[in-house]
């Protein structure tokens, strides 16, 4: 499943697995933790277990600051 | 809907930004930290901590105007400026900037002179004292910064890895005004960074997700991801360990009477004769007139 991520000013394509991706699956793929980062989609907050689509456009959130990584 | 783990809480947007407002205005009166009668000046960075608190403070009725300091860094500052700038002109509200470049000289500036220290120490230490200054000349009792529950239990976690007791006992969401100060509040302690973050936007305020280029290396966001694990294993672990040092440990711990005197130069509260911000415009100006282009 392919989805279009925008993160921290970057688009990015995200290739997720073969079966049903939630939200989550999104924040891991990125690295990031459910502790400091959220997923929106349509300017809503997607829950964790949100099923994510083919071809959706999502915006990942990433809260922790502190560091220039 | 904003699941909160640690509270166990579900809410949609409306209740969230309530349950935000709530919180930040009983975390007020906890600590005691101003009135509505009190002059607040807030400290914006441009980030999502600073912006959310102003923003905050001022649909709680508050009188809360914002002061930003251009550090000279570059776009970095250009763009936090400019998040600033709107941020204040969307919601009319009154922000003040002041160029550290005019006071002193920009942060690069002085890093090419002060080789040997970080940049966070000098940084830290200019934004204090220009803080403290401003507010007393505008005529404000309390600055209020947006530091949250990551951020503090980072340095709490960090100050008794290395036993700092000193720091240990001046870590509260409140330093009374005195010797020259003006009172230092921390309203949203309570918050996450990730609650800040969606108070932020739900709220609709634009903010800046960079860091400054300055802060590679920064020790601070290792300790974050240490408490993050142990926070996914068990939610609630940071706002305890932070409250309940607040609660348990702070008020037993001792601080050493620091005596603080004026500065000769400037007035400003000192333990030596003449401050640090003072002996570094000594050591860095007469460097950087000398090599300027057109000396």
């Amino acid at each position: 499943m392919r989805v279009k991520v925008n993160y921290r000013g970057q688009e990015l394509d995200l290739e997720l697995g073969e079966k049903t991706s939630r939200a989550r699956d999104v924040l891991r793929a990125l690295g990031l933790s459910r502790e400091y980062a959220f997923v929106v989609r349509d300017d809503e907050v997607l829950e964790e277990n949100e099923p994510i689509r083919e071809g959706d456009y999502l915006r990942v959130i990433n809260a922790i600051s502190g560091g220039y990584i | 809907m904003v699941y909160l783990s640690q509270h166990r809480l579900s809410l949609c947007k409306e209740h969230y930004i309530e349950w935000y407002l709530k919180r930040v205005e009983s975390t007020i009166r906890e600590f005691k930290m101003f009135g509505r009668g009190d002059k607040v000046l807030v400290a914006v960075s441009g980030g999502k901590d600073s912006l959310s608190l102003w923003d905050a403070l001022c649909r709680l009725g508050y009188t809360a105007d914002g002061l930003y300091m251009d550090l000279g860094i570059g776009e970095y500052s250009q763009k936090s400026k400019k998040a600033c700038e709107n941020f204040a002109q969307k919601k009319g509200l009154r922000l003040h900037v002041l160029e550290l470049k005019k006071e002193i000289a920009s942060i690069p500036e002085i890093k090419e002179v002060e080789r040997n220290r970080p940049a966070c120490s000098l940084c830290g230490l200019l934004k204090r004292y220009y803080m403290n200054r401003f507010a007393k000349e505008g005529g404000y009792e309390v600055i209020a910064t947006g530091h949250n529950l990551d951020d503090e239990s980072a340095t709490l976690l960090s100050n008794v890895l290395s036993w700092n007791v000193d720091y240990l006992s001046r870590q509260f969401p409140v330093l009374l005004e005195g010797d020259g100060f003006v009172r230092k509040v921390k309203p949203l302690v309570k918050f996450t960074e990730k609650e800040n973050a969606l108070y932020a936007f739900l709220s609709g305020i634009e903010y800046i997700e960079e860091e400054c280029p300055f802060s590679e290396g920064a020790s601070s966001i290792e300790y974050k991801k240490i408490l993050t694990q142990m926070e996914e294993k068990s939610p609630g672990t940071k706002l305890r360990f932070y409250m309940d040092f607040l609660r348990r440990l702070h008020p037993i711990l001792q601080s050493q009477e620091v005596k603080l005197r004026p500065c000769e130069v400037c007035g400003e509260p000192t333990t030596a004769e003449v401050c640090s911000v003072c002996r570094l415009k000594e050591r860095v100006i007469p460097r950087l007139l000398s090599s300027s282009p057109s000396s």
